[in-house]
């Protein structure tokens, strides 16, 4: 079995008020384990507060219910990890490809961005659940 | 994220200290406008307290780009910290957004 070193979870409203309590969930998990070397955390924390971002910004309710934000985040010897999920949501609308917007572009480099930043990135639909995956194989110092 | 400018000789200076992302990008995007409606159109932003910044503040430090360039100025950043330069990087966005070491150097060669 997989030794979880540390983790944090974070659930509610996929409101912008919620990317701010990611991020500090994020900045308190990195006191947990000081020794993920700083472009580790850096790259990661981008990149989950990115697919945060994300669903806070363009994830839309399947039903009456409000699409709520999870993320599960967990540090492993090697592996960082993060469950990135939109509840009750649609599934998205549109290409799941990354974009590549032209240099005066206001948008459309988020994607792009997350695949630059992690190791893996993939995607589930369950149960109205869609999850993004962020794995980041953690370097030596 | 709080922001505040400073009208220097050749040169309007926007501080922007704390995390620039979606929450906060609008608001960047909106001051700036508002920099450049009082008649600066030379802008420089300090990015010295910017630890963070994702794809939505790199959006709207390029519409401010563009705002200051439509205004006939332009717009330059410095105290470029790593991770703002990792995303600026990862996008090649460093070849649009120039970085300078200090505010006082961005517009000091014109």
């Amino acid at each position: 079995m997989t030794e979880v070193l540390a983790s944090r979870s974070f659930r509610g409203p996929a409101a912008e008020d919620a990317i701010e309590d990611v991020h500090n969930d994020l900045d308190s998990l990195w006191l947990d384990v000081p020794f993920v070397n700083e472009m580790d955390q850096m790259t990661f924390t981008t990149a989950v507060i990115e697919s945060a971002s994300n669903i806070v910004q363009h994830a839309q309710p399947a039903g009456e219910r409000e699409v709520e934000l999870g993320v599960d985040t967990t540090v492993q010897p090697a592996l960082l990890q993060a469950r990135v999920s939109a509840y009750y949501a649609k599934p998205p609308f549109g290409p799941m490809e990354p974009a590549t917007p032209g240099e005066d572009a206001e948008s459309g480099r988020g994607l792009a961005l997350i695949e630059a930043l992690v190791t893996t990135v993939t995607f589930e639909r369950q149960d109205g659940t869609n999850t993004w995956v962020l794995s980041r194989t953690s370097s030596e110092d | 994220m709080e922001f505040s400018y400073e009208v220097k000789d050749s040169y309007a200076e926007v501080k922007a200290d704390g995390r620039l992302n979606m929450v906060s990008a609008p608001k960047l995007r909106e001051f700036v406008t508002d920099v450049i409606a009082g008649g600066s159109n030379r802008i420089v932003v300090n990015l010295e307290n910017t630890a963070f910044m994702d794809s939505s503040g790199l959006g709207a430090l390029i519409g401010c780009l563009k705002a200051a360039r439509q205004a006939g100025g332009d717009l330059r950043i410095a105290a470029v910290q790593p991770q703002v330069n990792m995303v600026l990087k990862l996008t090649s966005m460093d070849k649009v957004l120039t970085a300078y070491p200090t505010a006082g150097e961005a517009f000091s060669n014109d």
